[in-house]
């Protein structure tokens, strides 16, 4: 009976070995990938599939907009009264106003979620973040350092990260107030301040997650999150797409002469 | 792959960029400004903007009728007038400084600043276009 019962199972207990075995080289293959020195390595280009672009907050479809339901922690911008009006007639005005529509630097976090790829160069000192639309580098430190004591006033502020586990942290401070969040008009001050959290959920896609806080525009520190999505067709890469200077061209190369 | 190449040149090469943008304004003086309306204004500073590739210098002027006007002042870019010892400290909100530049065209009360006379009484060359004038009439 012992026997029968073996000679029955037997290749059924095989193949459930085999299955387990199967699955170890199938698990390796979702770790992540790691620089030399152990930390993960977000090489690569990235892009969201989301609507945050349009709108952080949650909302409905409108001509130059497809709906999304936000990626706002809560759905609303804690703005002050008088940031709301602000945000409110930049909405409106939207078409002319939003720095993206002129071609600026996009700013962070919008460089992040724009609906176009950026790419991402990391060492151990520091990741070199170039976003396919406008002709900007992000350069964030990962080398121990700290904000400068003389910053400018920057579009893309001052980045200096650190790990925390797998997580990569980072503080960025000394912006401008040129940039806005969105095509919706959420905007910001010179006294912006943003704390990113990078993480791998696995090795094709980042959590990305920012608290953001500017005691001039809003009530209180508020959370974003957004998924980004590794681009992996046969030869991607990034085109220049740097629109700023196509209404300056016809004033190329300067003439001294010129009034 | 010949894209990603000159991304990646980009990248190894950011001495290099710094040094031509700030030689070169990102737009000319003659986009905006008149090399035919030069203007001196005294005013007290309110902010000062150190912002690639142009910064801006924003003053309170009191008119001849004694009204208030903010004015705004195109400078060069941050690396430049830090090379010159020009820092936010310099400029600070509350002194008192007389620019000699030039006028918009579009007659608003903007310009662009060819020199800064700061309080202890050193002139400096704050303006960044290749193109501009680089004497005004009160020069």
């Amino acid at each position: 009976m012992n026997s029968h019962l073996n000679r029955h199972w037997s290749p059924l207990l095989l193949v459930t070995v085999m299955l387990t075995l199967l699955a170890q080289p199938v698990l390796a293959n979702e770790k992540i990938p790691r620089l030399a020195n152990g930390k993960p390595d977000f090489s690569g280009i990235w892009q969201t599939t989301s609507a945050a672009d349009y709108d952080l907050e949650p909302h409905s479809n409108r001509k130059d907009a497809p709906p999304g339901p936000g990626i706002v922690e809560g759905g609303v911008i804690p703005y002050l009264p008088q940031a709301l009006e602000q945000k409110k007639k930049n909405f409106a005005e939207r078409e002319t106003l939003d720095p993206a529509r002129k071609g600026w630097t996009l700013g962070v976090p919008r460089a992040v979620y724009y609906p176009a790829p950026f790419q991402i160069f990391q060492r151990q000192a520091d990741l070199n973040l170039v976003p396919q639309f406008g002709h900007s580098v992000r350069t964030i430190h990962t080398n121990g350092t700290d904000h400068p004591r003389d910053p400018n006033d920057w579009w893309l502020g001052d980045s200096r990260g650190h790990w925390e586990g797998d997580t990569l942290v980072v503080d960025v401070a000394n912006f401008n107030d040129k940039t806005w969040f969105d095509s919706a008009g959420n905007f910001h001050s010179d006294a912006l301040h943003i704390v990113e959290r990078w993480k791998f959920l696995d090795r094709n896609t980042i959590a990305y997650k920012a608290t953001i806080e500017d005691k001039n525009v809003f009530s209180r520190p508020w959370n974003i999150e957004v998924v980004l999505y590794r681009h992996r067709e046969k030869n991607f890469q990034l085109i220049e797409d740097y629109r700023f200077t196509l209404d300056y061209d016809q004033y190329y190369p300067p003439k001294p002469g010129n009034k | 792959m010949k894209l990603s190449r000159t991304i990646k040149v980009a990248i190894a090469l950011p001495a290099l960029l710094l040094a031509s943008i700030s030689a070169y304004a990102h737009h000319a003086f003659s986009a905006e400004f008149d090399g035919e309306k030069p203007v001196v204004v005294t005013g007290i500073v309110t902010k000062l903007e150190l912002i690639n590739p142009h910064s801006w210098l924003y003053l309170d002027v009191k008119g001849p009728d004694g009204k208030v006007t903010n004015w705004g002042f195109e400078f060069g870019a941050p690396f430049s007038l830090k090379e010159k010892g020009v820092t936010k400290a310099t400029l600070a909100p509350g002194t008192k400084v007389t620019i000699n530049g030039f006028r918009a065209k579009s007659g608003k009360d903007f310009g662009y600043a060819v020199t800064t006379t700061l309080p202890d009484g050193r002139a400096v060359k704050t303006g960044g276009a290749q193109d501009a004038p680089t004497t005004t009439a009160g020069t």
